[in-house]
């Protein structure tokens, strides 16, 4: 039991920082970004196994050879009151600590994910009360021959060309929000193009897979690597809508439609100043330039089966060491 | 029948429109004559639970007004989208996000060639 602490101990500091240091901005999810994006969410569950997992394991190993073991016989020392026995079993203060701890941060990052959930859903719940106030259902005026599934599709008034998308509680109740200036200064090729991109997001229910990495970087921020993996995955969320873009139209309408959405250009109004700057865009934009060539089968599955690994390596040895 | 949603729809672009203060009475003749004064009130006080709409409690009727431009709202709304509020994770990523200027430069004259 000792050993197996010691070594999800190991596991879980190898998980929280040279592993994320090395994957975000390893070369292969630029080739192949639903891997790595299967490598991150495997890495986000193992490693939170391993955090909490390493010092209840700790904290239990003098009551027995294996976690359950261990657990009814301590829960029994305590229904009983059998604290003489506690001595024999040559219980040391400091597994007490280490059971309190692992208590309160499997508590901390449970809460922290719960409260990340409804607050993200509290907050587009209010956003999409203004965007319905605010926007009008776009419709094929007959001019333009904009791709169908319009239905919630929704066009605000302001001349800055933006796009993006609203996930709501069930996929039809998902909005996509365009704005005037994008409608006027794209092609409707292009715009398709953007469409198909913000569509990708919502089918694939990219909030869903970014989820955990805001909750654990909200968790833990003075970790640097959780804001590696909140970036990288937001990052290969982007690439996979790309993907999902390209499936239907042509890279160059993709790729026009992100410079003229891209500020730099002409700008009309410096009303709205943009986010933070930075790595998110720059590889995107780079694999949509020169595409580079999707990871091969054996590393697929090398990086697939290291990844069941990470979840399922933990989860046995806890359950069945 | 139009529901909620739109209807507040139509009373806000109404109220954004017209500049002044309505009562619910000139709102209805506006919008539809068909409709109820009290399904127009309703959702005016839902409008005014939103802080979308102010009630002037010194005539009577009560005469509702918008609370600010309707190009205000929007400033305010992508803002937040843009992530220059708190709450940057309510809305996946926008289109495009934060391209340097060296990288929008390449990418124009790539397009351009």
């Amino acid at each position: 039991m000792e050993t197996l602490a010691f070594l999800l101990a190991a596991l879980a500091v190898v998980l929280a920082i040279p592993v994320p240091k090395w994957l975000h901005t390893a070369r292969f999810r630029v080739r192949s970004p639903w891997v790595a994006m299967v490598l991150w969410q495997a890495i986000a569950l193992a490693g939170g196994l391993a955090i909490i997992g390493a010092p209840i394991v700790y904290g239990l190993s003098p009551f027995g050879n294996s976690l359950p073991s261990a657990f009814v016989t301590l829960a029994e020392a305590v229904r009983y009151e059998d604290y003489a026995g506690l001595e024999e079993r040559d219980v040391h203060p400091s597994h007490i600590f280490a059971l309190c701890l692992g208590a309160l941060l499997a508590a901390h990052l449970l809460l922290t994910l719960a409260r990340t959930f409804y607050r993200v859903r509290s907050a587009r719940r209010r956003h999409r009360e203004m965007v319905n106030l605010l926007s009008t259902p776009l419709t094929d005026d007959g001019t333009q021959a904009l791709p169908d599934r319009l239905t919630d599709t929704h066009v605000i008034e302001h001349e800055a060309p933006l796009a993006y998308c609203l996930p709501g509680r069930t996929n039809a109740g998902a909005l996509t929000v365009l704005s005037r200036g994008l409608l006027d200064q794209l092609s409707p090729e292009e715009l398709g193009a953007v469409i198909a991109h913000e569509k990708t997001h919502l089918r694939q229910r990219h909030h869903f897979l970014t989820l955990a990495f805001e909750a654990w970087y909200r968790a833990l921020p003075w970790l640097p690597t959780t804001r590696y993996g909140r970036e990288a995955v937001l990052e290969l969320t982007e690439m996979l809508a790309d993907d999902g873009a390209l499936g239907e139209h042509s890279r160059t309408d993709l790729l026009r439609s992100i410079a003229t959405t891209t500020p730099g250009g002409e700008d009309p109004e410096q009303q709205l100043s943009t986010g933070q700057g930075g790595i998110i865009t720059g590889a995107r934009l780079q694999r949509l330039i020169a595409p580079p060539e999707p990871l091969g089968p054996v590393a697929r599955a090398a990086v697939l089966g290291l990844s069941a690994a990470l979840l399922a390596v933990p989860t046995g040895l806890l359950l069945f060491s | 029948m139009a529901s909620l949603g739109d209807l507040e729809r139509s009373v806000m672009t109404l109220l954004w429109d017209s500049g002044q203060k309505l009562s619910a009475n000139d709102v209805r003749d506006e919008l539809d004559e068909s409709l109820a004064v009290t399904t127009v009130l309703t959702v005016l006080s839902r409008l005014e639970k939103k802080g979308m709409v102010t009630r002037d409690r010194g005539s009577r009727p009560h005469r509702y007004a918008a609370s600010a431009l309707r190009e205000d709202h929007t400033v305010e709304m992508l803002n937040e989208v843009l992530g220059n509020a708190g709450d940057r994770e309510a809305v996946l990523a926008r289109f495009i996000g934060s391209v340097s200027e060296e990288e929008a430069a390449t990418l124009r004259r790539i397009l351009s060639e």
